[in-house]
């Protein structure tokens, strides 16, 4: 884990669910802008991918099977919510997105406690 | 988009054949045959379901919410699950499959939403709800059993007290969709 990249991501997933939260407030649905947002949490996740696996070599200690389960569920929790979301044509869409934002930014966490 | 109504438009300006009308009519009865077919398909599908959660935008929105959380607890259970895991705390570990094992089916039956899957779904919710509070109380009360975490130990702080809440809007949910289904 790079601390930057933690940082980005569970910065980001914060920033994505406040957003689809006062979405979901103000009643709206998710647009286009939503689902790009989406898409760069994605990006941003995979990027914590290829960094977790070419810095594998360097922390042998660390739980391989939990932090890759870990990562891999985010990975397939997003597009899964943003595909909801788009489907959605009310303010739960958004909703969902800020569920799934929340569960990406504890996932981030856990992940950094993981990685020794 | 737009240019394309302002060519048809052009054309249709420039030759009022009675064809063109023709054949718009005949488009927008060929849609509306569609969007008959589209009802009546909708219409037999809330015949046959009519407790589905997914029905309704806030049922959606608790039927992901539901789907999230058995995804994370069946991830976990699978990794403690594993042979060289089980052994630490096989306890804590059988409660985690089970729990998961009841959210899966608590998600399932949500969407399905025919009579007998919405009393499954209520006893899912009430074995939520009695599982979190027990083992919350068992974790705190006898943590010699709880040396791993589960979904339910601490009332389910490691997932942000997700579990505790959940069953509890889930079974509103369900009581008031039935309540809407019956007086209907």
């Amino acid at each position: 884990m790079i601390p930057l990249l933690t940082q980005a991501l569970v910065g980001y997933s914060l920033v994505l669910t406040i957003v689809t939260l006062v979405l979901a407030l103000r009643n709206r649905a998710a647009g286009r802008w939503t689902l790009i947002g989406t898409a760069a949490m994605l990006l941003l996740l995979l990027a914590q991918a290829v960094v977790s696996i070419v810095l594998w070599g360097q922390s042998p200690d660390t739980d391989g099977v939990l932090f890759f389960g870990y990562l891999l569920t985010a990975i397939v929790v997003v597009p899964l919510a943003g595909g909801w979301a788009y489907a959605e044509l009310s303010r739960w869409g958004p909703a969902v997105l800020a569920v799934a934002g929340v569960t990406v930014a504890v996932m981030i966490v856990r992940m950094d406690q993981i990685w020794i | 988009m737009s240019g394309e109504n302002v060519r048809s438009g052009d054309v249709g300006s420039r030759d009022p054949a009675s064809g063109n009308a023709a054949r718009e009519a005949a488009t927008r009865s060929v849609r509306e045959t569609r969007a008959a077919a589209r009802g009546a398909r909708r219409a037999e599908r809330r015949a046959r379901s009519p407790y589905s959660a997914v029905r309704t935008g806030p049922g959606r929105a608790l039927t992901a919410v539901y789907g999230i959380l058995a995804f994370a607890a069946s991830g976990r259970a699978a990794y403690q699950l594993l042979p060289q895991n089980f052994s630490a705390a096989p306890f804590a570990y059988t409660l985690s499959a089970l729990s998961a094992a009841v959210y899966i089916l608590a998600t399932v039956c949500l969407v399905i939403g025919s009579r007998t899957s919405h009393r499954i779904a209520v006893a899912a919710c009430v074995f939520e709800a009695a599982g979190v509070l027990v083992v919350g109380t068992l974790s705190f009360t006898h943590p010699e059993y709880f040396a791993h975490p589960s979904v339910w130990s601490m009332f389910g702080v490691g997932y942000g007290f997700v579990p505790l809440v959940l069953p509890f809007v889930g079974l509103w949910w369900l009581l008031r969709v039935q309540r809407t289904v019956r007086g209907a």
